[in-house]
C-alpha cells in the first residue's frame, strides 16, 4: 500500500535535495579558481535555484518537522551565498563555515530521505487490511 | 472433452494471472515538468497514489530535454498555464516525435491551444477538474502508456552481418558507413523505447518504421537513441517506400535537429 503523507514528504525531500545539490554545484564552481569565467547565464541560474530554496525551504522543513533544527543553517547558507561571484570573494573562514552549514543541511535531509524510503519499502509489502490491523493491535492501552 | 475444456480454462486463467503480474512489475516512467512542484502539487499528489509508476519531477524545459536525451520515459507531463505548457510541449514534440505528451492546463477559452495540441499530437487534461475526475484522467493516461515492449531482445543470429551497441556507435555513424558501402538490407534497432527498422537499398534509405511513425519521422527518432542494440540483415528489401530523399540530406537535417535539441539543453 501507499501512504499519501509519506509519498508527499518524500517528494518534498527529493525536490529539496535536488535544489541543494544544484546550489552546491554552483558554489563549487565559484570556488574553483581554475574556472575564472562566471557568465551572466550561470548567475541567473544560481539566482533561480536560490530563490526556489528561499521560497520552499521553510515550508518543506516545517512539513518534515525539521524547521527548528535546520532553518538557521539553511538561511545562513542562502544569505552568505548571494551570487557565484560573491561566493568567490568570500574570506576563507566564511567559505569554511558555508561549506559546513551546507553539509549539515544536506546530511540531515539525506538521512531523512533514507528513513522515509525504508518506511515506503516496508509499507509496499503490506495490504491495506494488514496495515490497519497492525496499527490496531499495536495501539497502546491508555488509562482512563 | 470436459477435461480438455477444464485444461483450457486453467491455461486461460494462468495467462491472465501472468498478464496481471507483468503489469504490476513493469513500472511506467513519467517525466513531469512543473515549475513550482512544491506549491502547485495537486496532480503530483494524485500521481503519487497510482501504483506501478515512477515519476521524476523537473522544473525547466532545458532540464527536461537533458533528462529525456539521457533516459527512457514512457510519458511526458507538462503542467502549467495553457500558453506556456502548450509551447513547451510543442517544443518537446519537435525533438521527441514518438513521446506521449500530455499538457495539464487550466481550462481556457482560447481555441488556438487545442488546435496546436491536436496538430502536435498532444493530449490535454484540465487541471481544474475535481479530484476524482482528475485522478480518473491521470489514471487513464497512465493506462494508455502500458505496453508490453520492454528491454531489448538479445541474441546473435548468423544471418546478422553487423551487430553492435548504440552506446559505442550512434545510428548516424552506422548508417553513414552502410550507405557509403552501397549496402542493401534491414537495420533493426532495439531499445527500451521499442523496436525500429530502417531499410536500405543500394546505399540509400528506402523505408523506416518505429511504432506509429514511418519515413523521415522514424529516422529522426532513431537518430536520438543513445542506448540499445542494432543488427543488420543483408539483402532484406522493403516493398514500401516512405523515404525518398538522399541519405546526405537526411543526415544533415537530422544532425541539425540534434544540434538544436542540444542547444535547448544548454540554455
Amino acid at each position: 500500500m501507499r501512504d499519501k503523507e509519506l509519498e508527499t514528504r518524500l517528494r518534498y525531500l527529493t525536490l529539496q535535495l535536488d535544489s541543494w545539490k544544484k546550489l552546491h554545484d554552483f558554489i563549487t564552481y565559484g570556488l574553483d579558481k581554475a574556472k575564472p569565467i562566471i557568465s551572466a547565464e550561470q548567475e541567473r541560474q544560481f539566482t533561480e535555484t536560490r530563490s526556489q530554496l528561499l521560497q520552499e525551504t521553510e515550508f518543506v522543513l516545517r512539513e518534515l518537522n525539521l524547521l527548528a533544527e535546520l532553518s538557521g543553517k539553511a538561511m545562513n547558507v542562502l544569505q552568505r551565498a548571494s551570487s557565484i561571484r560573491g561566493v568567490r570573494e568570500l574570506p576563507n573562514e566564511e567559505i569554511r563555515r558555508l561549506e559546513m552549514e551546507w553539509n549539515g543541511v544536506f546530511t540531515k535531509l539525506g538521512v531523512m530521505q533514507g528513513q522515509l524510503k525504508a518506511q515506503r519499502k516496508k509499507l509496499s509489502g503490506l495490504s491495506v487490511w494488514a496495515y490497519y490491523f497492525q496499527r490496531l493491535i499495536r495501539r497502546p492501552a491508555v488509562a482512563a | 472433452m470436459a477435461q480438455v475444456k477444464r485444461l483450457q480454462r486453467r491455461a486461460f486463467r494462468a495467462r491472465i494471472l501472468l498478464y496481471r503480474a507483468a503489469i504490476f512489475f513493469v513500472e511506467t516512467r513519467l517525466l513531469i515538468l512543473n515549475a513550482d512542484p512544491v506549491f502547485h502539487d495537486r496532480a503530483l499528489g494524485l500521481f503519487d497514489q497510482i501504483d506501478g509508476i515512477e515519476t521524476r519531477i523537473i522544473r525547466t524545459l532545458s532540464d527536461a530535454i537533458t533528462v529525456l536525451l539521457a533516459e527512457n520515459f514512457d510519458g511526458f507531463v507538462v503542467e502549467g498555464d495553457a500558453p506556456l505548457a502548450v509551447e513547451q510541449a510543442t517544443n518537446a514534440r519537435q525533438h521527441f516525435p514518438s513521446l506521449e505528451i500530455v499538457c495539464l492546463v487550466p481550462p481556457t477559452n482560447d481555441e488556438r491551444h487545442s488546435k496546436v495540441a491536436t496538430q502536435q499530437n498532444l493530449k490535454i487534461i484540465h487541471a481544474h477538474a475535481s479530484d476524482r475526475r482528475l485522478d480518473y484522467y491521470l489514471r487513464e493516461f497512465v493506462r494508455s502508456l502500458d505496453r508490453p515492449s520492454g528491454t531489448a531482445a538479445e541474441g546473435i543470429d548468423p544471418c546478422h552481418s553487423l551487430i553492435g551497441n548504440l552506446n559505442q556507435f550512434s545510428a548516424a555513424e552506422i548508417l553513414q558507413m552502410s550507405c557509403l558501402g552501397q549496402r542493401s538490407g534491414r537495420f533493426t534497432f532495439k531499445s527500451g523505447r521499442g523496436n525500429s527498422e530502417i531499410y536500405l537499398q543500394q546505399g540509400s534509405v528506402r523505408h523506416a518504421v518505429f511504432d506509429r511513425l514511418e519515413g523521415e519521422a522514424a529516422v529522426a527518432e532513431i537518430f536520438r537513441w543513445r542506448q540499445g542494440r542494432f543488427y543488420f540483415e543483408e539483402g532484406i528489401i522493403s516493398q514500401v517506400q516512405t523515404v525518398d530523399r538522399p541519405w546526405a540530406h537526411l543526415l544533415i537535417d537530422n544532425l541539425q535537429k540534434l544540434d538544436e535539441t542540444l542547444e535547448l539543453v544548454s540554455v
